[in-house]
Protein backbone atom coordinates (compact mmCIF):
# COMPACT_ATOMS: atom_id res chain seq x y z
CA UNK A 1 0.00 0.00 0.00
CA UNK A 2 2.30 2.72 -1.54
CA UNK A 3 -0.18 5.26 -0.74
CA UNK A 4 -0.06 4.84 2.87
CA UNK A 5 3.68 5.42 3.18
CA UNK A 6 3.61 9.06 2.14
CA UNK A 7 4.07 12.15 3.91
CA UNK A 8 1.83 15.20 4.64
CA UNK A 9 2.18 18.01 1.61
CA UNK A 10 0.04 19.97 2.67
CA UNK A 11 0.19 22.72 5.33
CA UNK A 12 -1.08 20.54 8.42
CA UNK A 13 -4.04 21.25 10.07
CA UNK A 14 -3.62 19.44 12.93
CA UNK A 15 -0.50 17.51 14.38
CA UNK A 16 0.75 13.83 13.83
CA UNK A 17 -1.53 11.62 15.96
CA UNK A 18 0.28 8.11 14.63
CA UNK A 19 -2.88 6.67 12.68
CA UNK A 20 -2.56 8.74 9.77
CA UNK A 21 -1.69 5.76 7.75
CA UNK A 22 -4.99 4.67 6.54
CA UNK A 23 -6.48 8.16 6.12
CA UNK A 24 -3.86 8.63 3.05
CA UNK A 25 -4.65 5.42 1.88
CA UNK A 26 -8.25 6.26 2.08
CA UNK A 27 -9.71 7.53 -1.38
CA UNK A 28 -11.08 10.38 1.03
CA UNK A 29 -13.41 12.08 -1.85
CA UNK A 30 -15.62 11.17 -5.08
CA UNK A 31 -13.76 13.60 -6.58
CA UNK A 32 -9.87 11.55 -4.96
CA UNK A 33 -11.46 8.67 -6.70
CA UNK A 34 -11.72 10.36 -10.15
CA UNK A 35 -8.21 11.90 -9.92
CA UNK A 36 -6.61 8.59 -8.43
CA UNK A 37 -8.13 7.00 -11.12
CA UNK A 38 -6.65 8.88 -14.05
CA UNK A 39 -3.78 9.41 -12.54
CA UNK A 40 -3.97 13.33 -11.70
CA UNK A 41 -2.22 13.46 -8.49
CA UNK A 42 0.54 12.50 -6.47
CA UNK A 43 1.07 9.96 -3.90
CA UNK A 44 0.14 12.88 -1.14
CA UNK A 45 -2.82 13.59 -2.90
CA UNK A 46 -1.34 16.91 -4.66
CA UNK A 47 -2.69 17.44 -7.97
CA UNK A 48 -0.64 16.49 -10.54
CA UNK A 49 0.82 19.37 -13.12
CA UNK A 50 -0.64 18.51 -16.69
CA UNK A 51 2.90 18.43 -18.23
CA UNK A 52 4.34 15.73 -15.57
CA UNK A 53 5.33 12.44 -16.76
CA UNK A 54 3.02 11.07 -13.94
CA UNK A 55 0.01 12.92 -15.04
CA UNK A 56 -2.75 10.46 -16.65
CA UNK A 57 0.19 8.13 -16.94
CA UNK A 58 -0.60 4.00 -17.79
CA UNK A 59 1.85 3.06 -15.75
CA UNK A 60 0.65 4.75 -12.54
CA UNK A 61 -2.56 4.25 -13.54
CA UNK A 62 -2.15 0.21 -13.50
CA UNK A 63 -0.27 0.87 -9.74
CA UNK A 64 -3.45 3.28 -8.42
CA UNK A 65 -6.54 1.20 -10.02
CA UNK A 66 -5.96 -1.86 -8.20
CA UNK A 67 -6.14 0.04 -4.92
CA UNK A 68 -9.84 1.51 -6.05
CA UNK A 69 -11.37 -1.32 -5.89
CA UNK A 70 -12.98 -2.88 -2.70
CA UNK A 71 -10.59 -5.78 -1.80
CA UNK A 72 -11.97 -7.03 1.52
CA UNK A 73 -15.15 -8.64 0.65
CA UNK A 74 -14.02 -10.31 -2.87
CA UNK A 75 -17.34 -9.40 -4.16
CA UNK A 76 -15.82 -8.66 -7.95
CA UNK A 77 -13.34 -11.39 -9.44
CA UNK A 78 -9.53 -11.06 -10.03
CA UNK A 79 -9.67 -11.81 -13.54
CA UNK A 80 -12.09 -9.76 -14.09
CA UNK A 81 -10.23 -6.48 -12.24
CA UNK A 82 -7.43 -7.37 -14.38
CA UNK A 83 -9.12 -7.31 -18.00
CA UNK A 84 -10.89 -3.58 -16.48
CA UNK A 85 -7.50 -2.15 -15.44
CA UNK A 86 -5.78 -3.86 -18.74
CA UNK A 87 -8.33 -2.12 -21.01
CA UNK A 88 -8.72 1.46 -19.66
CA UNK A 89 -4.78 1.93 -19.11
CA UNK A 90 -3.59 0.96 -22.60
CA UNK A 91 -1.26 3.13 -23.93
CA UNK A 92 -2.87 3.53 -27.54
CA UNK A 93 -6.47 4.38 -26.27
CA UNK A 94 -6.79 5.05 -22.54
CA UNK A 95 -10.49 5.23 -20.59
CA UNK A 96 -10.78 7.99 -18.37
CA UNK A 97 -13.07 9.36 -16.08
CA UNK A 98 -14.74 12.68 -16.94
CA UNK A 99 -16.64 14.54 -13.75
CA UNK A 100 -18.44 16.93 -16.36
CA UNK A 101 -18.71 14.12 -18.88
CA UNK A 102 -22.51 12.34 -18.96
CA UNK A 103 -23.55 8.60 -18.35
CA UNK A 104 -22.35 8.63 -14.54
CA UNK A 105 -24.97 9.35 -11.95
CA UNK A 106 -26.14 9.09 -8.05
CA UNK A 107 -28.30 6.76 -6.71
CA UNK A 108 -29.68 8.26 -3.00
CA UNK A 109 -31.37 6.32 -0.52
CA UNK A 110 -33.39 8.93 1.81
CA UNK A 111 -35.84 8.77 4.21
CA UNK A 112 -39.35 10.19 3.73
CA UNK A 113 -42.04 10.07 6.54
CA UNK A 114 -45.25 9.13 4.65
CA UNK A 115 -48.33 8.51 5.85
CA UNK A 116 -47.18 8.15 9.02
CA UNK A 117 -43.98 5.73 8.83
CA UNK A 118 -40.87 6.10 7.12
CA UNK A 119 -39.81 5.31 3.95
CA UNK A 120 -37.23 5.27 1.79
CA UNK A 121 -37.35 6.52 -1.69
CA UNK A 122 -34.35 6.37 -4.38
CA UNK A 123 -33.61 9.34 -5.86
CA UNK A 124 -31.15 9.54 -8.73
CA UNK A 125 -29.32 12.71 -9.53
CA UNK A 126 -27.22 13.85 -12.35
CA UNK A 127 -25.11 16.64 -12.71
CA UNK A 128 -26.55 19.58 -15.32
CA UNK A 129 -24.66 22.77 -16.70
CA UNK A 130 -26.49 25.35 -16.53
CA UNK A 131 -25.46 29.34 -16.93
CA UNK A 132 -22.45 29.67 -15.82
CA UNK A 133 -21.55 26.26 -14.11
CA UNK A 134 -23.25 22.85 -13.18
CA UNK A 135 -25.79 21.49 -10.71
CA UNK A 136 -26.77 18.52 -9.98
CA UNK A 137 -30.36 17.38 -10.55
CA UNK A 138 -32.86 14.84 -9.67
CA UNK A 139 -33.29 12.53 -12.75
CA UNK A 140 -35.25 10.01 -11.35
CA UNK A 141 -37.21 8.37 -8.46
CA UNK A 142 -38.27 5.28 -7.22
CA UNK A 143 -40.72 4.57 -4.58
CA UNK A 144 -42.13 0.82 -4.06
CA UNK A 145 -45.60 2.56 -3.20
CA UNK A 146 -45.79 4.32 -6.79
CA UNK A 147 -44.45 1.13 -8.29
CA UNK A 148 -47.28 -1.06 -7.01
CA UNK A 149 -50.24 1.16 -8.48
CA UNK A 150 -48.74 0.37 -11.72
CA UNK A 151 -48.99 -2.94 -14.19
CA UNK A 152 -49.36 -5.06 -11.44
CA UNK A 153 -52.22 -7.26 -12.69
CA UNK A 154 -51.37 -10.62 -14.18
CA UNK A 155 -54.51 -11.06 -16.10
CA UNK A 156 -54.68 -8.32 -18.92
CA UNK A 157 -57.92 -10.18 -20.22
CA UNK A 158 -60.44 -7.38 -21.40
CA UNK A 159 -59.02 -4.90 -20.40
CA UNK A 160 -59.05 -2.55 -23.40
CA UNK A 161 -61.91 -0.17 -24.98
CA UNK A 162 -62.90 -1.88 -27.70
CA UNK A 163 -62.71 -0.59 -31.16
CA UNK A 164 -66.40 0.55 -31.86
CA UNK A 165 -67.04 2.80 -28.71
CA UNK A 166 -66.62 5.30 -30.63
CA UNK A 167 -70.02 4.58 -32.09
CA UNK A 168 -71.93 4.32 -28.39
CA UNK A 169 -70.22 7.83 -27.13
CA UNK A 170 -68.15 5.76 -25.06
CA UNK A 171 -70.55 5.00 -22.59
CA UNK A 172 -68.27 1.91 -21.67
CA UNK A 173 -66.04 4.24 -19.76
CA UNK A 174 -67.73 3.96 -17.02
CA UNK A 175 -66.67 0.19 -16.81
CA UNK A 176 -63.04 1.14 -17.37
CA UNK A 177 -63.32 3.87 -14.14
CA UNK A 178 -64.92 1.26 -12.29
CA UNK A 179 -61.81 -1.03 -12.49
CA UNK A 180 -59.62 2.47 -11.49
CA UNK A 181 -57.13 0.00 -10.69
CA UNK A 182 -55.84 -1.33 -13.66
CA UNK A 183 -56.85 2.36 -15.31
CA UNK A 184 -53.26 2.26 -16.83
CA UNK A 185 -53.84 -0.97 -18.96
CA UNK A 186 -56.27 1.60 -20.72
CA UNK A 187 -53.81 3.95 -21.73
CA UNK A 188 -51.88 3.68 -25.21
CA UNK A 189 -48.42 1.49 -25.42
CA UNK A 190 -46.17 4.61 -24.98
CA UNK A 191 -47.24 5.08 -21.52
CA UNK A 192 -44.62 5.61 -18.66
CA UNK A 193 -45.79 6.25 -15.44
CA UNK A 194 -43.29 9.61 -14.34
CA UNK A 195 -42.56 8.71 -10.77
CA UNK A 196 -41.07 12.31 -10.79
CA UNK A 197 -44.61 14.22 -11.27
CA UNK A 198 -46.39 11.80 -8.67
CA UNK A 199 -43.20 12.33 -6.01
CA UNK A 200 -43.32 15.87 -6.57
CA UNK A 201 -47.54 16.03 -6.37
CA UNK A 202 -46.96 14.34 -3.00
CA UNK A 203 -44.12 15.96 -1.67
CA UNK A 204 -45.89 19.40 -2.60
CA UNK A 205 -49.00 18.24 -0.94
CA UNK A 206 -47.36 17.78 2.42
CA UNK A 207 -48.03 13.80 2.31
CA UNK A 208 -43.87 12.79 1.57
CA UNK A 209 -41.83 15.17 3.78
CA UNK A 210 -38.02 14.28 3.89
CA UNK A 211 -36.09 13.49 6.55
CA UNK A 212 -32.70 12.25 5.77
CA UNK A 213 -30.41 10.87 3.16
CA UNK A 214 -29.63 7.20 4.35
CA UNK A 215 -27.07 6.20 2.10
CA UNK A 216 -25.51 7.27 -1.59
CA UNK A 217 -23.53 5.09 -4.34
CA UNK A 218 -22.53 6.04 -8.30
CA UNK A 219 -22.93 4.20 -10.55
CA UNK A 220 -20.70 4.59 -14.11
CA UNK A 221 -21.42 4.04 -17.35
CA UNK A 222 -18.69 6.12 -18.76
CA UNK A 223 -16.23 3.68 -19.85
CA UNK A 224 -17.16 1.78 -23.57
CA UNK A 225 -18.11 -1.63 -22.85
CA UNK A 226 -17.58 -1.35 -18.88
CA UNK A 227 -20.17 -0.31 -15.98
CA UNK A 228 -19.13 0.03 -12.35
CA UNK A 229 -20.51 1.15 -9.08
CA UNK A 230 -19.16 3.01 -6.18
CA UNK A 231 -19.37 2.84 -2.97
CA UNK A 232 -18.03 4.58 0.31
CA UNK A 233 -16.38 1.85 2.82
CA UNK A 234 -16.65 3.26 6.11
CA UNK A 235 -13.32 1.08 8.08
CA UNK A 236 -10.08 1.09 9.76
CA UNK A 237 -7.82 -0.35 6.56
CA UNK A 238 -6.32 0.79 4.10
CA UNK A 239 -8.79 -0.10 1.77
CA UNK A 240 -11.56 2.22 2.62
CA UNK A 241 -13.34 5.36 1.18
CA UNK A 242 -14.95 5.44 -2.23
CA UNK A 243 -14.13 2.17 -4.10
CA UNK A 244 -15.55 0.26 -6.57
CA UNK A 245 -18.24 -2.30 -5.23
CA UNK A 246 -19.12 -3.86 -8.69
CA UNK A 247 -17.75 -4.73 -12.04
CA UNK A 248 -19.49 -5.57 -15.51
CA UNK A 249 -17.93 -5.96 -18.33
CA UNK A 250 -21.35 -4.94 -20.65
CA UNK A 251 -21.50 -4.32 -24.58
CA UNK A 252 -22.52 -0.83 -25.30
CA UNK A 253 -25.90 -1.96 -26.64
CA UNK A 254 -26.91 -3.40 -23.66
CA UNK A 255 -26.26 -0.65 -21.21
CA UNK A 256 -30.07 0.11 -21.26
CA UNK A 257 -31.16 -3.36 -19.78
CA UNK A 258 -28.86 -2.59 -16.92
CA UNK A 259 -29.75 1.17 -16.74
CA UNK A 260 -33.62 -0.68 -16.55
CA UNK A 261 -32.47 -2.31 -13.69
CA UNK A 262 -30.85 0.15 -11.93
CA UNK A 263 -34.01 2.09 -12.30
CA UNK A 264 -36.14 -0.37 -10.73
CA UNK A 265 -38.00 -0.31 -14.05
CA UNK A 266 -40.27 -2.87 -14.76
CA UNK B 1 -9.47 41.84 14.34
CA UNK B 2 -7.64 38.84 14.05
CA UNK B 3 -9.98 37.65 11.41
CA UNK B 4 -9.72 40.68 10.27
CA UNK B 5 -6.28 40.92 9.93
CA UNK B 6 -5.82 37.03 8.49
CA UNK B 7 -9.22 37.38 5.76
CA UNK B 8 -6.65 41.14 5.00
CA UNK B 9 -3.82 38.85 4.24
CA UNK B 10 -5.34 36.72 2.60
CA UNK B 11 -6.84 38.82 -0.08
CA UNK B 12 -2.97 40.30 -0.12
CA UNK B 13 -1.85 37.10 -1.00
CA UNK B 14 -4.81 36.48 -3.63
CA UNK B 15 -4.00 39.81 -5.36
CA UNK B 16 -0.32 39.17 -5.33
CA UNK B 17 -0.17 36.37 -6.75
CA UNK B 18 -1.85 36.54 -10.23
CA UNK B 19 -2.65 39.81 -12.30
CA UNK B 20 -2.99 38.87 -15.78
CA UNK B 21 -5.77 36.40 -16.60
CA UNK B 22 -9.50 36.34 -17.26
CA UNK B 23 -11.25 37.90 -14.27
CA UNK B 24 -13.28 34.84 -13.28
CA UNK B 25 -11.25 31.88 -14.03
CA UNK B 26 -9.15 30.17 -11.58
CA UNK B 27 -5.82 29.40 -12.76
CA UNK B 28 -4.00 26.61 -11.24
CA UNK B 29 -1.77 28.94 -9.65
CA UNK B 30 -4.74 30.77 -8.49
CA UNK B 31 -5.86 27.76 -7.45
CA UNK B 32 -3.14 26.46 -5.52
CA UNK B 33 -4.05 30.20 -3.68
CA UNK B 34 -7.29 29.69 -2.68
CA UNK B 35 -6.50 26.67 -1.43
CA UNK B 36 -4.24 28.46 0.99
CA UNK B 37 -7.07 30.90 2.01
CA UNK B 38 -9.46 27.65 2.24
CA UNK B 39 -7.33 25.75 4.59
CA UNK B 40 -6.68 28.96 6.67
CA UNK B 41 -10.11 29.39 7.41
CA UNK B 42 -10.29 25.48 7.92
CA UNK B 43 -7.62 25.66 10.64
CA UNK B 44 -9.33 28.65 11.93
CA UNK B 45 -12.40 26.86 12.18
CA UNK B 46 -10.50 23.63 14.18
CA UNK B 47 -8.88 25.74 16.37
CA UNK B 48 -12.18 27.34 17.21
CA UNK B 49 -13.85 23.67 18.16
CA UNK B 50 -11.34 22.71 20.04
CA UNK B 51 -11.99 26.07 22.46
CA UNK B 52 -15.54 25.53 21.60
CA UNK B 53 -15.14 21.94 23.08
CA UNK B 54 -12.46 22.37 26.12
CA UNK B 55 -13.84 22.51 29.57
CA UNK B 56 -11.49 24.66 30.55
CA UNK B 57 -12.99 27.50 28.27
CA UNK B 58 -15.15 29.83 30.52
CA UNK B 59 -18.63 30.40 29.58
CA UNK B 60 -18.57 34.08 28.18
CA UNK B 61 -15.61 33.11 26.06
CA UNK B 62 -16.79 30.23 24.57
CA UNK B 63 -19.87 32.13 23.38
CA UNK B 64 -17.54 34.81 21.56
CA UNK B 65 -15.88 31.85 19.99
CA UNK B 66 -18.86 30.80 18.72
CA UNK B 67 -19.64 34.08 16.98
CA UNK B 68 -16.43 34.15 15.80
CA UNK B 69 -16.77 30.78 14.40
CA UNK B 70 -19.99 31.44 12.99
CA UNK B 71 -18.47 34.44 10.78
CA UNK B 72 -16.39 31.57 9.24
CA UNK B 73 -20.35 30.71 7.31
CA UNK B 74 -22.34 30.53 5.05
CA UNK B 75 -25.58 31.54 6.43
CA UNK B 76 -28.01 28.56 6.67
CA UNK B 77 -24.60 26.22 7.12
CA UNK B 78 -25.56 22.91 8.69
CA UNK B 79 -23.58 19.77 10.05
CA UNK B 80 -24.59 16.32 8.84
CA UNK B 81 -24.11 13.77 11.82
CA UNK B 82 -23.39 9.88 11.09
CA UNK B 83 -21.74 7.07 12.95
CA UNK B 84 -20.18 3.62 11.98
CA UNK B 85 -23.21 1.93 12.76
CA UNK B 86 -25.67 3.79 11.29
CA UNK B 87 -25.42 5.52 7.84
CA UNK B 88 -28.50 7.92 8.65
CA UNK B 89 -27.46 11.77 9.07
CA UNK B 90 -28.59 13.53 11.40
CA UNK B 91 -28.65 17.35 11.05
CA UNK B 92 -27.89 20.80 13.30
CA UNK B 93 -27.65 24.61 12.37
CA UNK B 94 -23.93 25.08 12.77
CA UNK B 95 -24.90 27.25 16.00
CA UNK B 96 -27.04 24.26 17.39
CA UNK B 97 -23.70 22.01 16.49
CA UNK B 98 -21.18 24.75 18.67
CA UNK B 99 -23.55 24.71 21.43
CA UNK B 100 -23.85 21.41 22.04
CA UNK B 101 -20.32 20.70 21.57
CA UNK B 102 -20.12 23.41 24.72
CA UNK B 103 -22.85 21.75 26.63
CA UNK B 104 -20.84 17.76 26.75
CA UNK B 105 -21.41 16.65 30.09
CA UNK B 106 -17.93 15.38 30.34
CA UNK B 107 -15.26 16.98 32.69
CA UNK B 108 -12.78 16.85 30.20
CA UNK B 109 -12.59 16.98 26.67
CA UNK B 110 -9.57 16.68 24.51
CA UNK B 111 -10.29 17.62 20.83
CA UNK B 112 -7.44 16.84 18.44
CA UNK B 113 -6.88 17.36 14.48
CA UNK B 114 -5.00 14.74 12.13
CA UNK B 115 -1.74 16.00 10.73
CA UNK B 116 -4.01 15.26 6.90
CA UNK B 117 -6.37 17.80 4.71
CA UNK B 118 -7.36 16.51 1.14
CA UNK B 119 -8.39 19.13 -0.90
CA UNK B 120 -10.78 18.44 -3.63
CA UNK B 121 -11.00 20.85 -7.14
CA UNK B 122 -13.32 23.56 -7.26
CA UNK B 123 -16.07 23.50 -9.74
CA UNK B 124 -18.36 26.17 -10.67
CA UNK B 125 -22.27 26.35 -9.53
CA UNK B 126 -24.63 27.74 -12.13
CA UNK B 127 -24.44 31.69 -10.42
CA UNK B 128 -20.71 31.93 -10.76
CA UNK B 129 -19.39 31.20 -7.55
CA UNK B 130 -17.28 28.24 -7.17
CA UNK B 131 -17.53 25.26 -4.34
CA UNK B 132 -14.95 22.97 -3.01
CA UNK B 133 -14.53 20.16 -0.13
CA UNK B 134 -12.02 19.73 1.90
CA UNK B 135 -11.73 16.77 4.14
CA UNK B 136 -9.64 16.53 7.55
CA UNK B 137 -9.98 14.16 10.89
CA UNK B 138 -10.93 14.71 14.37
CA UNK B 139 -10.00 12.67 17.23
CA UNK B 140 -12.39 13.72 20.35
CA UNK B 141 -11.69 12.33 24.13
CA UNK B 142 -14.42 12.87 26.44
CA UNK B 143 -13.25 12.04 30.50
CA UNK B 144 -15.18 11.95 33.28
CA UNK B 145 -14.42 11.97 36.57
CA UNK B 146 -16.02 8.55 37.32
CA UNK B 147 -13.45 7.29 35.27
CA UNK B 148 -15.64 7.09 31.93
CA UNK B 149 -14.01 7.18 28.68
CA UNK B 150 -15.18 8.35 25.49
CA UNK B 151 -13.29 8.43 22.52
CA UNK B 152 -14.00 8.98 18.41
CA UNK B 153 -12.16 9.99 15.17
CA UNK B 154 -14.47 11.87 12.76
CA UNK B 155 -14.10 12.54 9.17
CA UNK B 156 -15.18 16.44 8.67
CA UNK B 157 -16.03 16.73 4.88
CA UNK B 158 -16.23 20.87 4.83
CA UNK B 159 -17.79 22.62 1.83
CA UNK B 160 -15.73 26.12 0.88
CA UNK B 161 -17.45 28.40 -1.42
CA UNK B 162 -15.35 30.82 -3.06
CA UNK B 163 -16.49 34.09 -4.61
CA UNK B 164 -15.19 36.83 -6.96
CA UNK B 165 -15.54 39.99 -5.15
CA UNK B 166 -14.43 43.85 -5.47
CA UNK B 167 -13.04 46.38 -2.50
CA UNK B 168 -12.28 49.36 -3.01
CA UNK B 169 -8.48 50.22 -1.83
CA UNK B 170 -7.34 53.61 -1.66
CA UNK B 171 -9.90 54.95 -4.70
CA UNK B 172 -8.98 51.97 -6.55
CA UNK B 173 -11.28 49.24 -7.19
CA UNK B 174 -9.65 45.47 -7.13
CA UNK B 175 -11.04 42.47 -7.23
CA UNK B 176 -10.39 39.64 -4.83
CA UNK B 177 -11.42 36.30 -4.22
CA UNK B 178 -13.09 35.64 -0.70
CA UNK B 179 -13.80 32.16 0.82
CA UNK B 180 -16.47 31.04 3.06
CA UNK B 181 -17.40 28.16 4.47
CA UNK B 182 -20.50 25.74 4.19
CA UNK B 183 -22.23 22.61 5.23
CA UNK B 184 -20.34 19.83 6.78
CA UNK B 185 -20.72 16.47 6.77
CA UNK B 186 -19.29 14.28 10.30
CA UNK B 187 -18.58 10.95 9.64
CA UNK B 188 -17.79 8.60 12.70
CA UNK B 189 -14.80 6.47 11.60
CA UNK B 190 -13.66 4.48 14.46
CA UNK B 191 -14.20 4.74 18.31
CA UNK B 192 -11.02 4.25 20.03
Amino acid sequence: MFIAQVVCYAQPIGTYLGDERFMYAETKQVNQFFRRFNSEEDLSGKRLDAKSREFKNPEFRRKYIPMLFDNETGKIEEALKKDFIQDVTRKDQPKLLDFYGKDWFAEVKASFRYKGKVETVILFLSLEQEALGHKWVISNVYFKHFADLFFNEKDMAGKFIHPMSHELDFMNLIKVFRDGKNLEYYFDNEYKPDFRTLFLYEVKKGDLVFEAVDDVSFHFFQLDNWYFELTEFNRHTANSGWLISNLTKIPENQKDLLLKYIYYEK
Amino acid sequence: MLKNKITLASIVLLLVSGTAWAQDEVSPERKQAIDSLALEKVRDLSKYISIIGSKETPFSEANRVIERALELFMEGSQMGVSSINRKRVNYYGIKEYFERLMALNYDRVNIEWYNINYISDLVRQPDGKYVGVITIYQRFTGESDDGLKYVDVTKKDITVYVERKQTQIGGRIIGFWDVLLGDIRVTETRKG
